[in-house]
């Protein structure tokens, strides 16, 4: 034991995660546009772009980040973006006026997943790894079976959340700002926010203190589904017809833990936050805008990005080594 | 002055066990008692029932003259006592005031009110005279800074009964001295304070009166000024013999088997000490004292980090179990359940456990000693009573999973065996039949190191007692040492002197 009892220290000094990595990204963007001559890249129009990128893998990045935190984990969300897209574009069948009735459907499955989920993992104690595994096999079955008789396109319309944009603002990317913007704010600023903290961090001490950890659990878990379900409907909108596929093809069910763990929230749970989420979410949008300029091949690709996630998390452990006494 | 806490006719029993019978205690406000006893003499399941733990099976509990029950531990902290235990429940990674409001935080409309939290924390912080920023996170500070949180988070309750068990085990000398000087403040502001330790300076230095338990029974209750040291220490351990033991042999031990040198590590320093055929060496100390460490270091598990090791006069190197298990060194942990047995398969192939990892890769699992009937041969003279050795050895009772390990080492023909609590958890008849084992393996010309925190049990099996304080071997007993010696030198009161100046 090293202590110093006189100099209680302030939080460590140092960048903060979020930022460092944020940078970082940009610069290997930066760095990689100027290199290669493509200087277009960087006009406002580029860099538009490229955080347009981040959209659909943040939105879910940002509800896994909440299940994560909690200490528990959700392998269902990419069949549940591919159920969304489905059932949205079937539901519209181009008809602008029912975009909201496909909207609300859309969340109500989403927050129906979500309570199983939790409930699996909180009342049932089941291993979050399994149990959201099964409803993501069960919904992705479900979906390839009946896809059959769920053709459909979205209204026009509705597009305009992937095309359209405020004063040159993309809508998706308002969309993106402002969920991050009201996820930090639960995270940080409300009750709920503190007892997902406590529940992640010492779930049998939550628990003496009196904190009703099942509920928080379970909610965490309905949070992640919604905000999946947010992804799934840009992409259905994007898309303009959604398929079985697109969340597999994606790959967002491990994009989003892995982007998770790169910003710095701990597998564990109880440790970490949206803005380091975000800033992992933008160093993957960078790497793929950086190896399309470098006209590297999708394969290699797969294989920097997978030796990127294994370097940032051998580098957070390192820096953890270095201050917890 | 009416007592803030008076609990009366306190009984609980476990199954085999009477941990508690009619046990009466009480503290008045600003006042510090103290419970003092041997490990297992009921100290912490007291203190279970208090904080809402466990509920007694007799007895009442009232605060301040009104009587009350808690099922939930919840309940109690809301009657205000406030239980600050060993290991820490707080959240590494958020913020000292984040700590002290877990679960009870500020909030309007669910909405934190982070500035009065830290106000408040700071407030908290400040009456436990700690200087601690409110929004540093708990995993930069000391264990000493993070008792401290912990201690604020029992204010923030209002506790008025503070219970603190072994709260400096984990300190240092300064950091125990912050700590101590709070206790006082607490005092005057007329908090009542429970006060568990093993640590005899610190007890006489603040406690206003002590209670010695034993056995789940209250010795006596009485005011510092007419508890000398002495007195409590044999009060702690006067009991009777039983005289179930192996009669020694009449012979000196042979020659020398094992020998350590200035063996040091995180939790050991200058270990020093010799094993010689046919000798049992027992180790005693208190929970901290280091007497696990030692075996931990012994079998390469957590290995010496300097010093040197001797078997039959070679130098070894152990570290790493299999290191030792290739010298010869076989490991009995205390923990059987977690660290001993693969519960869930037979009891034949936990006693080949061993002898299967050492072998090689391509060895013939049904040939030589790995064949059924050679270890059942082998179990069976051991007396390990199953109904089948396919069995899972989780249905087995504790003596005969016992003995299912030492076939393990028997079988791999280990010269040193070290046991950790060789019979905790076993009836009385098994642990006849462990001590006849263990004294038939060493008359065989090997071995035992026992570690031990049943000291009858050390007096009655070892040939020599070494005992552990603050990890340093404090002093080393001949075979008739009575449980006052041993408890003289556990508590370090051999150089107490030294350890009163710096207190």
């Amino acid at each position: 034991m090293t202590t110093d009892v006189a100099k209680p220290g302030p939080a460590r000094s140092g960048l903060p995660i979020s930022i460092l990595l944020a940078g970082l990204s940009i610069g290997f963007f930066v760095v990689v546009a100027l290199a290669t001559g493509e200087i277009a890249q960087l006009s406002g129009q580029g860099i538009t772009g490229l955080l347009q990128r981040m959209v659909a893998l943040g939105l879910v990045a940002i509800g896994q980040t909440f299940v994560i935190l909690v200490g528990s984990i959700d392998l269902s969300v990419a069949a549940l973006i591919s159920a969304v897209a489905v059932l949205a574009s079937h539901i519209m069948q181009g008809d602008p006026a029912m975009i909201l009735p496909a909207i609300l459907l859309c969340l109500g499955l989403c927050l129906a997943v979500g309570l199983v989920n939790g409930a699996l993992v909180a009342y049932g104690g089941i291993n979050p790894l399994i149990a959201t595994l099964g409803t993501g096999l069960i919904v992705q079955g479900v979906l390839a079976a009946s896809f059959g008789s769920l053709q459909g396109a979205v209204a026009r319309e509705f597009q305009a959340i992937a095309y359209g944009g405020l004063l040159g603002v993309p809508y998706s990317l308002l969309l993106l700002a402002i969920l991050s913007l009201a996820a930090a704010f639960v995270l940080h600023r409300t009750l709920f926010g503190a007892r997902i903290y406590a529940v992640g961090g010492n779930p049998d001490g939550a628990r003496l203190a009196g904190i009703r950890t099942e509920r928080v659990t379970l909610s965490a878990h309905v949070v992640a589904s919604l905000f999946a379900g947010a992804s799934g409907l840009y992409l259905a909108a994007r898309l303009q017809s959604g398929t079985p596929w697109v969340g597999r093809d994606g790959i967002y069910d491990l994009e989003s833990i892995a982007v998770t763990v790169i910003g710095g929230t701990i597998l564990a749970g109880g440790k970490g936050g949206i803005a380091g989420t975000l800033a992992g979410v933008l160093l993957f949008a960078c790497l793929d805008a950086g190896f399309n300029m470098l006209g590297i091949d999708a394969f290699l690709k797969q294989v920097l990005r997978g030796a990127i996630v294994i370097a940032a998390v051998a580098v957070h452990a390192v820096r953890t080594k270095g201050h917890v006494a | 002055m009416m007592a803030a806490l008076s609990m009366s006719g306190i009984s609980k029993a476990f199954p085999g066990v009477r941990a508690l019978d009619n046990v009466d205690f009480d503290c008045l406000p600003g006042e510090v008692h103290a419970i003092c006893g041997e490990n297992g003499a009921g100290k912490s399941t007291l203190m279970k029932i208090l904080g809402g733990s466990y509920r007694p099976d007799a007895g009442t509990i009232r605060l301040a003259g009104n009587a009350v029950h808690f099922s939930h531990p919840r309940q109690a902290a809301e009657a205000g006592i406030s239980i600050i235990h060993q290991e820490l429940s707080l959240l590494p990674h958020r913020s000292v005031a984040e700590n002290i409001f877990m679960g009870r935080e500020i909030a309007r409309h669910g909405l934190l009110d982070k500035a009065a939290m830290r106000d408040k924390a700071a407030r908290l912080l400040g009456r436990v005279g700690a200087r601690i920023d409110p929004q540093a996170l708990v995993s930069s500070l000391s264990i000493a800074m993070q008792q401290l949180v912990e201690i604020a988070k029992a204010l923030l309750l209002d506790a008025r009964i503070l219970v603190m068990d072994e709260p400096t085990a984990a300190l240092d000398e300064r950091d125990s001295r912050t700590l101590l000087a709070l206790v006082e403040t607490l005092r005057r502001d007329g908090v009542s304070i429970v006060y568990i330790s093993h640590r005899m300076p610190e007890v006489m230095a603040i406690a206003d009166r002590i209670t010695i338990l034993k056995d789940g029974r209250k010795v006596w209750t009485r005011p510092r000024d007419a508890a000398p040291v002495g007195e409590i220490v044999r009060a702690m351990v006067g009991r009777d013999l039983k005289d179930f033991y192996p009669a020694r042999p009449a012979s000196a031990s042979g020659q020398l088997l094992l020998s350590v040198e200035g063996g040091a590590n995180a939790a050991l320093r200058d270990v020093a000490f010799d094993v010689r055929a046919g000798e049992i060496v027992g180790v005693a100390g208190l929970e901290d004292s280091g007497k696990a460490a030692l075996a931990q270091a012994l079998v390469g598990d957590a290995p010496f980090s300097s010093g040197t090791v001797t078997l039959r006069g070679e130098p070894v190197t152990l570290r790493a179990p299999r290191q030792a298990t290739a010298a010869g060194i076989g490991y009995l942990p205390g923990d059987r359940k977690r660290e001993g047995l693969a519960l869930r398969q037979s009891v034949r192939d936990n006693a080949l456990l061993t002898l299967r990892s050492m072998a090689g890769l391509f060895a013939r699992p049904q040939r030589g000693a790995f064949a059924s009937d050679v270890i059942d041969g082998k179990l069976r003279e051991m007396d390990v009573r199953a109904a089948d050795f396919g069995q899972e050895v989780g249905t087995l009772s504790g003596g005969n999973q016992q003995k299912a390990i030492i076939v393990r080492w028997l079988a791999q023909a280990s010269d040193i065996l070290v046991f950790v609590e060789p019979t905790r958890g076993i009836d009385i008849a098994a642990k006849a039949a462990i001590y006849e084992t263990m004294r038939g393996f060493a008359d065989s010309g090997r071995g035992i190191v026992v570690v031990s925190s049943d000291m009858p049990e050390l007096i009655g099996i070892a040939d020599r007692i070494l005992v552990m304080h603050q990890g340093r071997i404090s002093g080393a007993l001949p075979r008739d040492a009575s449980e006052e010696d041993i408890m003289h030198l556990a508590l370090g009161l051999a150089d107490q002197p030294h350890r009163e100046a710096r207190a």
